[in-house]
């Protein structure tokens, strides 16, 4: 409805019962057809499709700028936007889905995509292998959206899970940066403490880890396990989970974190209100295609760590990890004209010249080395991290088992309760193991 | 409370008690006009009759009939017959949930009304400007809900809000009220409190329909404030308390809004605002559980069902209709 320029009502004058009562049926009539008319084509032949991400607003513009350039190589696809932030964007996409009303293009993410490509949801792009080519897509990520033989997904692009850290916080406090090549997961508490003790309290060592589980999984693989195995069980022991735990408990002892309130505050924020962006921290966990954006925010030039303990056990454990997927919906009904799209995002430079490294360092390996030199400071420098770390990766990950969209939200719950002191961290490993295979395990 | 409620006025002066609040329907109209303005009144409910026929009774039978399933929001579903009802009694998180609701509506719900009626009897008594008074109350009743007003709570509430910077001024150091998990809940119950102002309009009303004959006769007997209150004022508006109360307990079973912007949408921190419809949304629109969901849809209707029942059975004892 939202779409439609024709939601107003007709007014009725009272005139007569049966007036208002036409009044009243036209009204919701026009409602309800108002709901149901798009993804059709139009009278002229030009189809209209709908591509929905999430994001922020620097990502927004950027891709109405893509859709306006494939609009003018296509004068016969319409391109209609459908955003929103990252966590307004599941309900959405799961309630449109139900309702018969997905987009015809979809972002999609690791942790979600198996879900709707196993309920039938998306289409194998195989059926439309000729307008979409995947020949350039980088091998490391090119199976990451397929479920037995099928492709339901296409990498956008190349990540890795780091610690961002701010050096200018550093030398506030006098704390020489970490040689990131060899430190320890004591020397990460230890530093932490330090930062929060010599600025006292003014700049925190670093944010609390334990929000997302894309850590966990490089900790766990650093001892020959991993998060999840091939067949979607729990990959990991709780002893394991329970050091990763202990790790925050010593944070949080030490100072070396935010208190638990503040935490949850900070959390509560996204990107934009992280101890960098805001300037009152040293250390964070994210993703490095959220280096670009929360250097902005911060307003400094923020560098890139390995994670700590790489060296310290039997392997390393960072990894690559494919940023986000481009999904067809399989109840589209112009399945060639979303491919050709899918295509322009992915296959051409014009599109990567404006994306850059926003969703992922591009997957596709020639337009990589077509924008690696236009690429802004922050983003050429996770390029670069990239590139310095690809030799020290051992292995990818199986995708994540249905139901690991719940995770996040379990992570998040069972973290709060041990940051306020509900649960110790053997229990709140306990917990987790619990609920996730509760959640993972079902179907 | 029904003790001291079931107190009757002192029967006042043989005066009719016409002046007392009519809850029944008036006279049948005159035989002639009945057919066309029946026709009229139909006209006008027309749209409502349609609404609840489509929007409301189209999606509760379909719900009722998907909490027998496992029907999952996209793709197939199969009859999984009581099975998400049996989960509900091992679920933590249900019962948590249903905890942290009943604790909001029984704590905010009597406080929401002591207020409103406490200002509506201060309001009642003649102040200059009162429509505007009346409006300035009834305000956060039509924000309450909204979106808004969430967010500006959360900001209040927050570390570094309005209150703590209150307390601030005064040395004491407030903790982020909506993000630790022993306050979250209290400021959705102020929150809630706040929105006093809809059942105070009708208290108002109420009051102004008790006869002045009341309280003149009471004070010549030489009835106290205190007296004229509990032996006239709360009889004579038992039934305006009897319609707020129960209006307000199923609202405040209902309450989604609030919690979901307060929290992010996660019933956070640990699950101390997880309200029954958050967790209900979460199943539902989050775990691709809409069975179980639906069938937590239908379990709060009993919920609702059962206490609007027993305070329609309970009025009996304590609800005094004046006549």
């Amino acid at each position: 409805m939202r779409t439609h320029p024709h939601s107003g009502r007709p007014r009725a004058r009272r005139r007569s019962p049966l007036l208002s009562v036409t009044a009243a049926v036209g009204a919701i009539v026009m409602a309800a057809t108002a709901c149901g008319g798009d993804s059709g084509s139009g009278d002229d032949g030009v189809v209209e499709l709908r591509f929905s991400w999430w994001g922020a607003d620097d990502r927004h513009a950027t891709t109405q700028q893509v859709i306006d350039l494939f609009e003018a190589e296509n004068p016969d696809i319409k391109i209609v936007a459908d955003y929103t932030d990252w966590a307004g964007y599941w309900d959405r996409l799961a309630t449109s889905t139900a309702a018969n009303d997905a987009p015809d293009i979809m972002t999609q993410e690791e942790r979600y995509l198996r879900e709707y490509a196993e309920r039938g949801a998306l289409l194998d792009l195989g059926e439309v292998s000729d307008e979409l080519d995947l020949s350039k897509i980088d091998p490391l990520v090119a199976e990451s959206g397929n479920l037995g033989d099928q492709t339901y997904g296409v990498a956008t692009g190349v990540n890795a899970y780091a610690i961002l850290a701010d050096p200018q916080a550093f030398e506030e406090a006098g704390v020489e940066m970490p040689d990131d090549s060899t430190w320890t997961w004591d020397d990460y508490v230890e530093i932490a403490a330090e930062i929060t003790e010599a600025t006292d309290g003014e700049i925190v060592g670093t944010q609390s880890m334990t929000y997302n589980e894309s850590g966990f999984q490089i900790f766990a693989r650093q001892r020959g396990e991993n998060l999840y195995n091939e067949d979607g069980s729990l990959g990991f022991s709780q002893e394991t989970l329970e050091e990763w735990f202990q790790v925050t408990q010593d944070l949080l002892d030490n100072g070396g974190q935010p208190g638990a309130s503040e935490s949850v505050e900070i959390e509560a924020g996204g990107p934009d209100q992280s101890v960098l962006s805001t300037n009152k921290g040293a250390m964070a966990h994210f993703w490095t295609n959220q280096l670009g954006g929360i250097s902005a925010s911060a307003g400094r030039d923020i560098e890139l760590l390995r994670y700590p303990g790489e060296t310290e056990h039997e392997r390393t454990g960072m990894y690559f990890k494919p940023a986000m997927f481009y999904a067809i919906s399989s109840g589209t009904d112009h399945p060639e004209e979303a491919a050709r799209f899918v295509d322009f995002l992915l296959n051409s430079n014009e599109a990567a010249e404006l994306i850059l490294a926003d969703r992922g360092l591009p997957a596709n390996v020639d337009v990589r080395a077509h924008i690696l030199n236009s690429l802004p400071e922050a983003d050429a420098r996770s390029a670069v991290f990239l590139s310095e770390i690809e030799d020290t990766i051992v292995d990818g990950n199986p995708p994540p088992p249905i139901g690991a969209g719940q995770v996040v939200e379990i992570t998040k719950r069972v973290s709060e309760e041990m940051v306020f002191g509900d649960l110790t961290p053997a229990e709140a490993a306990e917990r987790f193991m619990s609920e996730v295979e509760a959640a993972t395990g079902g179907s | 409370m029904s003790a001291l409620l079931q107190r009757r006025p002192a029967k006042a002066p043989d005066g009719p008690a016409a002046a007392a609040p009519r809850r029944r329907t008036g006279k049948p109209p005159a035989p002639g006009k009945k057919r066309n303005e029946n026709l009229a009144a139909y006209g006008f409910l027309a749209p409502w009759f349609l609404g609840l026929a489509f929007i409301t009774a189209g999606p509760l039978m379909a719900s009722l009939y998907f909490s027998f399933t496992d029907y999952s929001l996209i793709g197939d579903h199969n009859w999984v017959g009581l099975e998400n009802y049996e989960r509900m009694l091992g679920d933590s998180r249900l019962h948590s949930a249903l905890r942290v609701t009943f604790v909001y509506v029984f704590v905010s719900v009597p406080l929401q009304l002591a207020l409103a009626l406490a200002l509506a009897m201060v309001l009642d008594r003649g102040v200059r400007g009162l429509p505007l008074y009346r409006s300035v109350y009834y305000l956060p009743s039509l924000l309450g809900g909204s979106v808004a007003i969430a967010i500006l709570w959360r900001q209040v509430f927050g570390a570094e809000g309005l209150i703590n910077q209150v307390l601030a001024f005064f040395g004491i150091q407030g903790e982020g009220w909506v993000s630790h998990p022993d306050y979250a809940l209290g400021t959705l119950i102020v929150l809630n409190v706040w929105t006093f102002g809809a059942p105070m309009v009708i208290f108002l009303a109420g009051l102004r329909q008790i006869p002045a004959m009341y309280y003149e006769a009471a004070a010549v007997d030489g009835a106290g404030p205190m007296r004229r209150f509990w032996n006239i004022t709360v009889p004579m508006l038992t039934p305006i308390i009897f319609f707020n109360l129960v209006l307000q307990i199923i609202n405040a079973f209902q309450t989604f809004t609030q919690a979901f912007i307060v929290s992010g949408g996660t019933g956070g921190p640990s699950d101390s605002t997880l309200f029954y419809t958050l967790y209900l949304y979460q199943r539902g629109f989050g775990a691709f559980d809409m069975g179980y969901a639906s069938a937590m849809a239908w379990l709060l209707l009993m919920i609702i069902g059962g206490f609007t029942a027993v305070n329609f059975l309970a009025s009996k004892y304590w609800v005094f209709y004046g006549d």
